[in-house]
């Protein structure tokens, strides 16, 4: 909005002001005080200035001008008082439609417009009701009953039909029920709704501007309920300060509101110095607070790999914009850079979400490539563990073709040649049986070697009995006395297998460098994880020896996603400590 | 004696068959996994089912686990089971507390065809064939000083093939010496072992895996 026409309505509206406050003094009342009646103009004001405020904050808000008009409608409600027949049935007539638009403004906050289904039939509710009851009214208002709040008003009704006493009384009861009791109390349930559906960031924003609606519109239910009371003028003085409290309130929350985004707005700069020294993980956390949304989340968009991912690089999916959640994309150089997904309400300040996207921008774009990095090198572990994995299901494959196949073969036949020679018994020729017997022999030896290359391809043990019993085996056959203590459970063949591994070959670099008079093996499960343990009583020092091998060793674990420690001090043994994620 | 094979491997099912009708053994049923094994033994209630820790589907260890079924549901039906592997842990676990009427030896050990007969009659008389290589294990887990450390070389050796369910007699022929020899040396074994004189050879095995699995 221009300044010159926000000079113009500023102006317009206080001269507005000052001219009612004219009237209301110039037919004044019993109970009507200086105080009073400029109360009621000061009142009117707070709207006008609240709503011009808005109006500049927020262009193409709607917020802004209805307040300027609700500000106008109360000012306008004051000519009632007016001795002018015309000017009192005019806005006699139209006085109550001011409160029709305070409701008006407390259900449009903060987006301007009222879209729920319930709320506008409830306007449309209110508009007609303020219209039709003091229309009604004139039509039979012929001074011979009073008007309530006006005391014996001066004015007179150009829209005089048939007057009548009673029914200007029966009207009035009637819209002091139906208005100040009636819709006033769906409207207290109507902003406890609204405030009840808010998203938690709307909540904190919606909170102050409707705890003064409803402060507002208890004034007006307790007001219909006296409707047929006789009140003592204390009583009726104490409702009066209430209204205009209650008034005031509302647009004064409603400005909170609007610097509340001024202060957000102020914390972009405090947001430019922490990225400084942020990292790409906090970069979520930094936004989020700048935004004051906690669930604030951001996504990056890869593209070359056409999918969003978070800070870690991995895959998030970027929800549709719905009530609950509201997305903004952040662009750089006409490029998609990345996705805000938050709270619906930051949509109302544009201005402070485009303010952090330019101060983020550079952090976005690092955090950007960091992701796109681990996204990079996530798949490569994967590949890495399924390249392992592929290989050890090669290696069980290869073992049991070798023992299922090959080997069974071979006893079979080795068994065949040995009954061979037993059915022949003794009357055969010697150096027939001597060919037999080592044609069998040889066999038996074919059928060891096999077996122990079945072995070295894939422990067999492993298959059969898991990984307590290929330990209990390995131990067995090492030429240092080890001790096993193993968990009995049955694991994933890829963690037995590297558990095992693990074992064999620190277990082989014990005998082949270590010098150790003894050695112990411990696998256990300890919160998902699998923990294998080979310690020696040797000469240590393994770390700067045998660097290629446990090399192996501690690539082959991580391919798996665990990690391998290895402690080994000269003169104080050797510990090597594999752990293994295993599931829970 | 009436006897159930199962093995995947028709060729060596066959084998064992024919050395086994050979050694005066009935062979009533062959099965070639573990769910004919287990139709096999309830239909024919066998002295002793041989079985192959592997057979199809997984080829890991649906033998082991059929034999252990078989074992709790019929007690009087022996079980020796050939593994591919020599795992003591495992082969402990089969028999657990239950060493009667139990075997577990290296595929391999069919090629010694006297030394399997006698196994399986063994077996199939309620007694007990435990491989040499598992035995070994175990006495090694034992290097440290215990009251193995005592044994001379020679009782240690009578100490393994009494572990292996092998009888007096049958020790005296695999050592070629005299049976009084044996009982001196088993008398021996069982003061320094400190363990309680056993009244049969049954017991005695027991008592003795019982010692090295401790």
């Amino acid at each position: 909005m221009k300044r010159l026409a926000t000079v113009v309505l500023a102006a317009a509206g206080a001269a507005l002001g000052v001219v009612a406050y004219r009237v209301q003094m110039d037919n004044l009342l019993e109970q009507t005080t200086v105080l009073r009646s400029g109360a009621s103009v000061v009142a009117a004001w707070s709207f006008l200035v609240a709503g011009l405020v808005a109006w500049r904050r927020r262009q193409g808000n709607r917020l802004g001008p209805l307040m300027v008009v609700t500000c106008f409608a109360l000012l306008c409600r004051q000519f009632r008082y007016s001795g002018d027949p015309l000017a009192f049935t005019v806005f006699f007539a139209l006085g109550e439609v001011a409160w029709a638009l305070v409701a008006h403004v407390a259900l449009a906050y903060p987006t301007g417009r009222v879209t729920d289904r319930v709320e506008r039939w409830f306007l449309g509710v209110a508009y007609a009701v303020a219209l039709a009851f003091p229309l009604a009214i004139l039509l039979a208002y012929d001074g011979t009953a009073g008007l309530r709040y006006l005391g014996s008003a001066p004015g007179e009704s150009l829209l005089l039909v048939r007057g009548s006493g009673d029914l200007v009384r029966a009207l009035q009861d009637t819209f002091g029920v139906v208005a100040y009791g009636g819709l006033a109390v769906v409207f207290i349930l109507l902003v406890a709704r609204k405030l009840l559906r808010a998203t938690p960031r709307a909540r904190r924003m919606l909170a102050p501007l409707l705890v003064a609606a409803v402060v507002a519109a208890a004034w007006a239910v307790l007001n219909g309920l006296l409707t047929f009371a006789t009140t003592p003028p204390g009583v009726i003085h104490d409702l009066f300060w209430w209204q205009v409290l209650g008034l005031i309130a509302l647009p004064l929350a409603l400005l909170w509101g609007l610097l509340r985004e001024r202060l957000a707005r102020v914390h972009v700069g405090e947001l430019v110095v922490h990225l400084e020294t942020a990292s790409p993980g906090e970069l979520r956390d930094e936004l989020a607070r700048t935004l004051d949304d906690p669930s604030l989340e951001v996504a990056f968009w890869l593209p070359g790999r056409f999918e969003y991912v978070d800070a870690e690089g991995r895959h998030v999916d970027v929800p549709d914009a719905s009530a609950s959640r509201a997305v903004t994309g952040i662009d750089h150089a006409g490029e998609p850079l990345a996705v805000l997904v938050h709270d619906p309400s930051l949509l109302e300040e544009p201005k402070l979400v485009e303010a952090v996207a330019a101060a983020a921008r550079l952090s976005l774009q690092n955090a950007r490539l960091h992701a796109e990095v681990s996204a990079q090198l996530e798949k490569v572990k994967e590949s890495r563990s399924r390249i392992v994995a592929a290989a050890d299901e090669e290696r069980r494959r290869i073992e049991r073709d070798i023992h299922d196949g090959a080997q069974q073969r071979l006893v079979a036949l080795a068994l065949e040649l040995k009954s061979a020679q037993r059915t022949l018994g003794d009357d055969v020729d010697p150096g027939l049986e001597a060919l037999l017997a080592s044609a069998a022999d040889e066999l038996q030896v074919a059928v060891e070697e096999l077996r122990e290359l079945a072995h070295g391809i894939h422990p067999g043990a492993l298959v059969q009995g898991g990984l307590a019993a290929a330990l209990e085996e390995l131990a067995g056959r090492s030429p240092v006395p080890v001790t096993v203590e193993s968990t009995q459970d049955r694991l994933a063949p890829e963690v037995e297998g590297t558990a095992y591994f693990v074992a064999s070959e620190a277990l082989a670099n014990v005998v082949k460098h270590a010098r150790a008079t003894r050695a112990s093996i411990r696998a256990t499960r300890v919160n998902g994880t699998l923990v294998v343990e080979v310690v020696d009583d040797g000469i240590g020092g393994a770390a700067s020896r045998n660097g290629s091998g446990l090399r192996g060793l501690a690539d082959r674990v991580e391919a798996q996603g665990g990690v391998l420690r290895v402690e080994s001090e000269p003169g104080s043994g050797t510990r090597v400590v594999g752990e293994i994620p295993c599931g829970s | 004696m009436r006897i159930v094979i199962a093995d995947d491997s028709v060729l060596l099912r066959e084998g064992l068959a024919r050395v086994l009708a050979d050694g005066g053994f009935e062979v009533v049923a062959q099965a070639a996994n573990a769910d004919e094994l287990r139709q096999a033994v309830r239909r024919y209630k066998p002295d002793v089912a041989i079985v192959d820790v592997r057979m199809p589907p997984t080829h890991t260890d649906e033998g082991a686990r059929a034999a252990v079924e078989i074992r709790e549901e019929q007690p009087e039906v022996a079980v020796l089971v050939l593994s591919q592997v020599i795992e003591a842990a495992h082969a402990v676990r089969l028999f657990s507390e239950r060493p009667e009427g139990f075997g577990y030896l290296l595929k391999d050990r069919v090629l010694e065809i006297d030394d399997f007969l006698e196994a399986v009659g063994r077996v199939g008389r309620g007694g007990t064939a435990i491989d040499p290589q598992v035995i070994g294990q175990l006495v090694g887990r034992h290097t440290d000083e215990g009251p193995l450390e005592e044994l001379t070389p020679r009782e240690r050796e009578v100490l393994e093939l009494m572990a292996q369910g092998l009888s007096n007699r049958g020790i005296c022929e695999k050592l070629v010496v005299s049976p009084k020899t044996v009982e001196t040396h088993v008398k021996a074994i069982f003061l320094k072992l400190g363990l309680m004189p056993a009244p049969d050879e049954h017991r005695r095995v027991l008592a003795v895996l019982a010692f090295l699995r401790s």
